[in-house]
């Protein structure tokens, strides 16, 4: 994103895929897009990024990175 | 930190050449008119979604796009887009298309209305010339038609 040119950039730090959780779960689905839309009166120029502070394992690990990596990189 | 997909898109695409960021040629920057409670919203998706009864997008360069309806109720989403990562949103397709949350949220009050469709692409397409020419000026009419004032894209 930061090397296109967006008009307002929401960052959530979770797998591609898979912006607004897990299957199932309504409820982050709502957070996420509320604190979204909370952003918007922020940006005051194209090309800011505002970041949600997202983490997709509560316990901080990022090991789905490299099970996305992976995935991505299967069967090539 | 966040993942660096470029390196690995450019390693899952060899050997084909990796591909090109495109700037738009023209700021896309519009300000906000309207707070999200007093606005109309609609949803963007580049994951080739689409309502079962839609005709089904065509890998890969495919350039047309589907309104999809706005109303939770209006049935069942398939994702076309080829992607590896598609098992997961195949199972719900509200993580990355949130069509009932944003229903909820409209209903809540905390936004203004929803747009009576929603709006699916392509994602991927190598010619960017004509999804800025063509694609990207084609859907806005139709958000305009459709009198939206705020658009969520969410990249897939």
């Amino acid at each position: 994103m930061t090397n296109v040119s967006p008009p307002r950039v929401i960052f959530v730090d979770h797998p591609v895929g898979r912006t607004f959780g897990r299957p199932g779960d309504r409820r982050k689905q709502e957070e996420i897009l509320t604190g979204a839309l909370a952003e918007l009166a922020n940006f005051t120029e194209p090309g800011q990024i505002r970041d949600l502070h997202c983490q997709w394992d509560s316990g901080g690990s990022r090991s789905w990175e490299e099970e996305l990596r992976t995935l991505l990189l299967s069967d090539r | 930190m966040a993942l660096e997909y470029l390196p690995i898109m450019a390693q899952s695409s060899a050997p084909k050449p990796p591909r090109v960021l495109v700037s738009p040629s023209k700021p896309s920057w519009c300000p906000l008119t309207k707070p999200a409670n007093e606005s109309r919203v609609a949803l963007l998706t580049s994951a080739a979604l689409r309502l079962k009864d839609q005709p089904p997008f065509t890998p890969r360069e495919d350039l047309s796009y589907r309104l999809v309806s706005s109303d939770p109720a209006a049935g069942d989403m398939v994702i076309d887009h080829h992607s590896r990562i598609g098992a997961v949103p195949r199972e719900d397709p509200e993580i990355i298309f949130p069509r009932s949350a944003l229903a909820a949220l409209a209903a809540k009050k905390l936004v203004g209305s929803l747009s009576p469709v929603h709006v699916s692409f392509m994602g991927g397409i190598r010619s960017h010339k004509t999804v800025e020419q063509e694609l990207a000026p084609a859907i806005a009419r139709d958000l305009a038609k459709a009198q939206v004032d705020l658009a969520l894209l969410v990249p897939y």
